[in-house]
């Protein structure tokens, strides 16, 4: 079976008169372990999409079904445990909260699954330290480097054991260095952790580090390509 | 479950202390409103209970007996309180004494210094009814009283008012245009407050006051009293003697035994109850202006909530995304209010007890008496205020949707 299953998923928003399909019935299968990269023009459908796997929305129709559960048919309000169990996001932004030091970003998913506190302390660390940014636990965001802020994230993507991490321009925001410093780290939890990780990009090289190319243009799915 | 109020809680703090002077500013409602409550209540519980304690030193066994200040319409013709009824109430046996009491303000004067004190003029049996006692000097007599006598006993701040450091016995004064002698100084009994203070005031022989004093007295009649003080051998027998001197009196003033009676009949508890309903009163009042001014301050905090909430809309987003429900979110930012109003609240109680504690300590006259029940009052009510003006904001926060969160810039 496999980790993510959609079958005809369709996200139509209707503007006025103007009906505009995000989403043209689109059916893609990812298995366990595979490291998927989603490329595609602004306007194509890939951040639906993106947003539709990751659980923050829900299609207008088609079905989803994640690590066997059928999101389609859970409702909305459940899903944030969901998330919190199956998915990591990883954000172009960084997404970290302002103020707050690296471990207690890293800690934050576990106060939502109601971990203990000094479990949840451990697990940060730990995390941490696989994205070797374990001495910087102490800092807050803004001292650290766009690189570190974005391990920070991947740390915190990781820290609930969630199968899948949703990457999203991960590197958009990263000179080239740090680009590839963050891009291995993926690949190193591909292979070393068995992570499935789906990267949106429009960047051809980091698409590179993917072993699947899905291509999106007008709301459909129209090249799905293995290395 | 206490970890998670926890994290909750340092999880607020965090976000206070993130913008200091603005939940500084916010709070600032809460904390006069909570300073005030502390304070009003403090000051007036304090009133109460020196008020209560100054009319237990009157002592409880003493009766007041007048004609009411508004008169039922249906008594045709009055009768004045007058020495005929202080002769017969005082020859029940229930009765100790019975003094007649007319008093009034009156320039005093001596040598070229003028005061104004107010004077009782009544006879021997004030002495009996009431605890005074003489510093120095002597008390005037029965045969002063009948004799027209023009002596005075003096209160002790009074006396230091008019003579400063030197003797006022034997020295004379003037009232009204008549030569008084001062034959007495009473100590200070610090009971002053119901009607007249002693301290504050001179006694004189009512005969001399009323026959030889033409003006400054409330009642033209020469033989009306204003009041007759009484005082009953056993507290516990209070009514039975009452009723005695009630029938007495009604006796003196040839009432029909259908009528009603012309004169009032009051007791100590009647004072306690009016000044009591008088400080409630004014105890309700604080209480709505501390109300209003935490109405005010939780506005207050909705206000800064909404705008917090609006600032955070990422963060919510972020949030979300990595798990929080809708109810975490809006837990999150109620614990929020509800910290801050009642850091707010912690802040009012500390300058609430500052301001009693320095308002007791400057001054005698306003007494302050703090109770833990008005601080915890005033705390609970500040938290309250954040559960119900941080609701809405919560709410708010907890409508939003992980996506339009993240994309809000």
């Amino acid at each position: 079976m496999p980790l993510i299953d959609t079958q005809h998923l369709f996200k139509i928003y209707r503007l006025g008169d103007v009906e505009v399909r995000a989403l043209n019935d689109v059916s893609v299968s990812v298995e366990q372990g595979e490291f998927v990269a989603v490329m595609g023009p602004s306007g194509s459908g890939k951040s639906t999409f993106m947003n539709i796997l990751g659980c923050l929305d829900k299609p207008t129709r088609g079905k989803y079904i994640l690590d066997g559960i059928d999101v389609t048919a859970t409702d909305l309000s459940k899903l944030a445990g969901v998330r919190n169990r199956k998915i990591g996001f990883v954000f172009q932004g960084f997404n970290l909260i302002k103020r707050t030091t690296a471990l207690e970003n890293v800690e934050l998913p576990m106060i939502y699954n109601h971990t203990p506190s000094h479990l949840r302390r451990e697990k940060a660390l730990a995390a941490l330290k696989a994205v070797g940014l374990e001495k910087r636990a102490d800092h807050l965001p803004n001292q650290l480097s766009g690189g570190q802020q974005q391990r920070v994230a991947i740390a915190r993507s990781l820290v609930c054991d969630a199968p899948i991490i949703f990457a999203d321009e991960p590197t958009g925001n990263l000179d080239t260095k740090m680009s590839i410093e963050v891009m291995d780290l993926f690949t190193r939890l591909n292979k070393e952790m068995g992570k499935t990780i789906i990267l949106i990009t429009h960047e051809p090289d980091i698409a590179e580090y993917a072993g699947r190319l899905i291509k999106f243009k007008d709301g459909q799915k129209i090249s799905d390509e293995r290395k | 479950m206490f970890d998670a109020f926890y994290s909750m809680f340092r999880l607020s703090l965090k976000a206070i202390a993130a913008n200091k002077m603005r939940a500084a500013l916010t709070s600032l409602g809460i904390v006069i409103g909570v300073a005030a409550v502390i304070t009003m209540l403090a000051v007036g519980s304090g009133t109460q209970k020196s008020m209560a304690e100054r009319f237990s030193r009157f002592g409880t066994n003493i009766l007041y007996l007048r004609q009411p200040w508004n008169l039922d319409e249906s008594i045709s013709s009055p009768k004045d309180v007058t020495m005929d009824d202080v002769r017969a109430i005082r020859k029940l046996s229930g009765v100790t004494s019975a003094a007649p009491y007319i008093s009034s303000g009156f320039d005093v004067k001596y040598g070229y210094t003028s005061t104004s004190l107010s004077v009782l003029a009544t006879d021997t049996d004030i002495f009996k009814t009431y605890d005074w006692e003489l510093e120095s000097g002597r008390q005037f007599t029965e045969k002063e009283v009948n004799d027209y006598g023009q002596v005075m006993v003096i209160g002790a701040t009074a006396a230091q008012t008019i003579f400063n450091d030197m003797d006022p016995l034997g020295r004379t004064v003037v009232l009204d245009e008549i030569p008084f002698k001062v034959v007495g100084v009473m100590k200070k009994s610090g009971q002053g407050g119901m009607g007249f203070d002693m301290d504050e005031g001179a006694l004189i022989p009512y005969t001399t006051g009323k026959v030889k004093m033409n003006a400054g007295w409330n009642n033209s009649d020469r033989r009306a009293l204003d009041r007759v003080i009484i005082r009953v051998k056993d507290f516990n027998a209070i009514e039975d003697t009452k009723k005695d001197i009630q029938n007495t009196v009604r006796n003196t003033h040839r009432i029909h035994p259908l009528a009603k009676d012309d004169f009032q009949l009051d007791d100590f508890a009647s004072f306690v109850e009016e000044a009591k309903s008088a400080s409630k009163t004014m105890s309700l009042l604080l209480g709505v202006i501390g109300a209003v001014s935490l109405i005010v301050g939780g506005i207050g905090v909705m206000n800064i909530m909404l705008v917090s909430v609006t600032e955070r809309t990422r963060e919510i987003g972020i949030r979300m995304a990595i798990g929080a429900t809708s109810a975490d979110i809006r837990l999150q930012f109620l614990a929020e209010a509800v910290t801050l109003s009642c850091i707010g609240g912690l802040i009012g109680v500390i300058f609430g007890v500052g301001i009693t504690l320095i308002v007791a300590a400057n001054s005698s006259s306003i007494p302050a008496e703090l109770s833990v029940w008005s601080i915890l009052l005033s705390v609970g009510f500040s938290a309250a205020t954040g559960v119900f003006f941080g609701y809405y904001p919560a709410y708010k926060a907890s409508k939003l949707t992980p996506i339009d969160a993240l994309r809000y810039e």
